[in-house]
Order: C-alpha cells, then structure tokens, then sequence
C-alpha cells in the first residue's frame, strides 16, 4: 500500500537553518493494517506522514502509494493521492473555516468534484462515524466546544473516504473520555472500512490498545517497525530513545523481575487481568 | 515557498557585527542611509562600498543570502532603471543607430546610479536586520526615541507593539503553512482556475488565519497581564546596553565616510 525506498527530506537547504529531518527511510505498510507511529519530538514522525499524501516532496528517494510512484508521474497522481491518503493534521480544529459543521464536511468532497447527493451522503456518514449527531449540521463550527470541533474536522476527512487514513496526534489536548471516544470512532472506522490506518501519538497506551503494528522513528530515521509485542519486547532501547512502554507492561516486568512467573507480553488493561486470573488460578483455587 | 524570504530575517551570531550595540547599530544605519543620499558621483559609492564590505565580512553573514533575498526585489529595481532611462537628457549613446536613439548617456547614467544606490540601501539595511534580533531592534528604538516621550508620543507603547508584531510574523508564516497543508489535505487547489477563483480559494486560509491571530492575541494578552504588565511606566531592564570599543571603532568608520563624502560635495 505504502512503500518508501531511501526517503530523505531536508528543510531549508542552502540556509544557516539546513536541517534534515528524516533520512533513508525505507518502509511498507500493508494494506488493512492499523500501525502506530512511535517517536521522541523532533524525531521525523510528521515530516514523514506529510510526504504520504504528496504535501512535502521528497529531497532525494521515492515514494510509492498502491504501486504509483508520486513524483515521477503526472500530477494527475497526486491530486489523486491527496483523495486517497486522508491526512488529519496536529489540532485540526485549526483548520474549521465555513459558516456551518454541514458546508465545512463538504470541502472535501466537493473539490472531488462528487455530486450533491454523493457529497450529502458522505457528510452524514462521516459525522457518524465521529459520533456526533445530525442536529448540529446548520450549527457554526465555531460555537462547538474543543472536543465537538475536533470530531467535525476529523469527519472532514473521513469524508473523502480514504483508502489510507493518517491522524496526527488525534487526541492531544483532549480529556480522557473525548480521548477514548475519538480512538474508538477510528477503530470502529478500522473495522469497518478495512482501510489502512496510521496513527501517530506520544501515548504507549493508546497505541498498545489500537494498532497491530509500530513504526519507531529516532533522529529522523525508522529505527523499528514490527509487531506491537516485538516492539514493546525492546524496552531499554526504547527508553535509550526518550520512549515508553504502556504502564501495564512496566508492571508485569516488574512483577517477573520479583520472580512470579508471568509474563512480559503484556500490553493492554485486558491482557494484564487475564494474565494475573492465569496467575491466581494457578496458585490455588481458593479466589476462584 | 513562504519561508523563501529573507529580507528582515535575523540570522542569530557571535561576529563582531552582531555584537555592536543595537542602538549604536541603528544609528550607524542612519547615518549609512544619509551618507548614501549624498554621494554625488560613482567615486563616493566606492567609499560606501567599502564600508559595506566591512560590515559583510565581519558579520559572518555571505552575500549570497542578501542577493537571495535581492531576488524578490527585482522589480523595483527593474522599473526605477528603466523610468530612469526612459527620462534622461543628453546626447544619444549611439548617434549612428537611430532605433536607440532614446538611450541617452545621461538617462543611462542616472539609471546605474540608482540601481547602485538602491541596492546599496537593501545591503545596508538588511544587514541590520540580519545581526540584530527584532526585539533589541525596537529596544533600541525605544531608547533612541526616548526624547519624544516629551511631546506626549507613547514610545514604549509603540515599541511594545512593534516587538510583538515582529515576533509573530515567523508564528504566522508557520501557522498559514501549516493551514495551506490541511486544506490541501482536503483536496483544496490554489493553483489553477482564473483570479476570481483563486482569490476564492483563499477564503478556507485567510478564515483560520485570521481566528488563530485573534486567539492567539487574546492568550498573550492574557500572559502579559498575568505577569503583572501595565506599560512603561517604572519598568527596569533585564539586559542594559553598553556602548564598548567596538561601537566607538564603527563610529568612527561611519564618521570617516560621512565626511569623505561630504568633502566629495562640498569640492
């Protein structure tokens, strides 16, 4: 689906400010998947997903979406790129501007050029999908609160029906409940649409609980991209990196390390509850 | 593309350039722009040029970022040359062909002149901005202009908001980036259709645009209250200027020229 050969991108080149942010970045992402995207500030992560849709183009390397190589075909490519690779940008609140929720879904499909009763019908499937109701379609998005705001512009681009969905940090500045609420609309999106999910977010859990695969970027480069258990199985480099394990995860390495005879491979609240029952049961029967 | 302007950049540095006094700075640019109007031949741009080299290489800065941010300019440039050339006097430059005989020796004269002077005003001033940070700029503006707090101008005041706009042009330039690739995201095209659509296509940047300045006013407002700001009035420094031998070196270069010049008027 995605695939890049030798990405490398540099900001602004030939001034005292050359910086490059990401280098010889060579990935692929399935088609279906749900991956997180893991790494420290400044490690490249936005840079990246910016060149999946064709807004950045690349310093030297290729990038491939569904076998199309970006930059060396006609622009044709790229328009359609944009349509297929739907990218949520860091606070996309920011970038509400029509005079309701309705015409501000709309943009999107309108300038795919769709007609009215095609637009009509995705703006209300995407506000579904987000879990707000229809009553606030003629509301300004202005007059929404922070959380409300955040869903409209995420339906914004779920409205293009995207083959890939990109969210940069989706629940930053969130409380927790609008927090679990977005990611549960994503991953019930995930589940239904079978499209191609790329989450990037600076929470261990919120990844541990999503995605069935991570990318870890470190000093603009892609240091692993693997399963979440292979992934969270490294913890010192990790931490070497200024990141994370989930807290659950923490706990039963520490309990292992106490000697009880559980395991490390745990990622989730679930998964740590089920493994501590394995735990108990085993000890003796006297809880159960 | 945006960030492809560098004039009134500050590229921050340690040279000599940099450290002078800002208001020693800016008064030495005064001086450099009244000098520069009163050289009456090319002779007294080679002083001036000479002085500006100085300031170029003692301030670590190359000229290939100047001419770069020059490009932008070229317009002006362009169009003061060919005003210039279009209404000078004299006699034809080539007498013999008749088809140039509006290129007179005294438009085209004047034509290098001002080319010369303007992009000698551009080095000049640009090379303030390059070595000083905006906030010492209008820091030492306040200070220079001190005086007029006489006649009831509210200086600091002024000063305060010239800061700020200052601050937040390279914010602003980041933030409108920033809203260019969300709507692009969306499939917004700014590049293709006649004026009447493309200004069109401005409206879903210029909307974000404008309710992000006015959030983010409203917060820095709010900042400065919380840490007690009321004006002018009673306060104190955190950095206090002093004037040091290198401000006396550039001054005396600076008067050198001016009175070289004026002795090239004068005679």
């Amino acid at each position: 689906m995605i695939k890049t050969e030798h990405l490398t991108y540099t900001y602004g080149i030939g001034t005292p400010f050359e910086i490059t942010a990401i280098e010889d970045i060579n990935i692929h992402i399935e088609k279906g998947d749900y991956v997180g995207v893991i790494g420290h500030t400044g490690s490249g992560k936005s840079t990246l997903i910016s060149h999946f849709n064709a807004i950045l183009k690349p310093t030297s390397g290729r990038i491939l979406i569904d076998g199309h190589d970006l930059w060396s075909e006609e622009k044709k490519t790229r328009i359609q790129t944009r349509f297929d690779v739907g990218l949520v940008f860091q606070y996309p609140e920011h970038q509400l501007f029509e005079e309701t929720v309705y015409k501000d879904i709309a943009f999107g499909p309108k300038n795919m050029g769709l007609s009215g009763e095609e637009i009509d019908k995705r703006v209300k499937k995407a506000l579904d999908f987000v879990g707000l109701s229809r009553s606030i379609l003629e509301k300004s998005p202005f007059d929404l609160s922070g959380g409300q705001k955040r869903r409209v512009a995420i339906a914004g681009v779920m409205a293009l029906e995207p083959k890939v969905l990109i969210l940069d940090e989706p629940a930053a500045g969130l409380d927790p409940r609008g927090r679990d609420e977005i990611l549960s609309r994503i991953r019930d999106y995930h589940r239904e649409t079978r499209s191609t999910v790329l989450l990037v977010s600076h929470s261990m859990e919120d990844i541990s609980r999503n995605t069935n695969s991570i990318l870890v970027m470190n000093h603009g480069r892609c240091a692993m991209h693997a399963s979440v258990s292979e992934v969270f199985d490294r913890t010192e480099e990790l931490i070497q990196m200024g990141l994370d394990v989930p807290h659950i995860t923490k706990v039963f390495i520490a309990l292992q390390e106490k000697g009880y005879p559980v395991s490390r491979n745990v990622y989730t609240i679930e998964q740590g509850k089920a493994e501590l029952m394995r735990l108990l049961g085993k000890d003796g029967d006297q809880h159960a | 593309m945006l960030k492809d302007v560098t004039i009134g950049q500050f590229f921050p540095g340690n040279s000599f350039v940099h450290r002078l006094d800002p208001r020693m700075k800016l008064l030495l640019t005064l001086l450099y722009v009244v000098a520069l109007f009163l050289v009456p031949d090319f002779w007294g741009f080679l002083v001036i040029g000479a002085l500006m080299g100085l300031v170029v290489a003692f301030s670590g800065i190359s000229l290939r970022v100047v001419f770069r941010g020059l490009k932008s300019l070229i317009f002006i440039i362009v169009f003061t040359a060919f005003f210039n050339i279009l209404y000078g006097g004299g006699e034809p430059l080539f007498p013999g062909i008749s088809w140039l005989g509006w290129l007179k020796a005294e438009g085209v004269r004047n034509a290098l002149f001002m080319i010369i002077r303007i992009i000698l005003l551009i080095l000049g001033t640009s090379y303030l901005t390059y070595t000083t940070s905006p906030v010492m700029l209008t820091d030492a503006m306040e200070r220079l202009f001190r005086p007029l707090k006489v006649l009831r101008i509210p200086v600091h005041e002024l000063a305060m908001m010239m800061t700020i706009a200052l601050r937040f042009i390279p914010t602003l330039i980041d933030e409108t980036d920033k809203i260019i690739n969300a709507q692009k995201a969306r499939g917004a095209d700014f590049e293709t259709g006649n004026i009447v659509r493309r200004a069109r296509a401005l409206v879903p940047i210029l909307i974000p645009l404008l309710i992000s300045a006015f959030r983010r006013a409203e917060e820095l407002a709010d900042a400065m209250e919380c840490r007690c700001y009321h004006g002018g009035e009673g306060r104190t420094r955190y950095k206090v200027y002093s004037f040091s031998w290198r401000d006396w070196v550039a001054l005396a270069l600076m008067l050198a020229a001016l009175s070289l010049i004026i002795l090239m008027v004068i005679f």
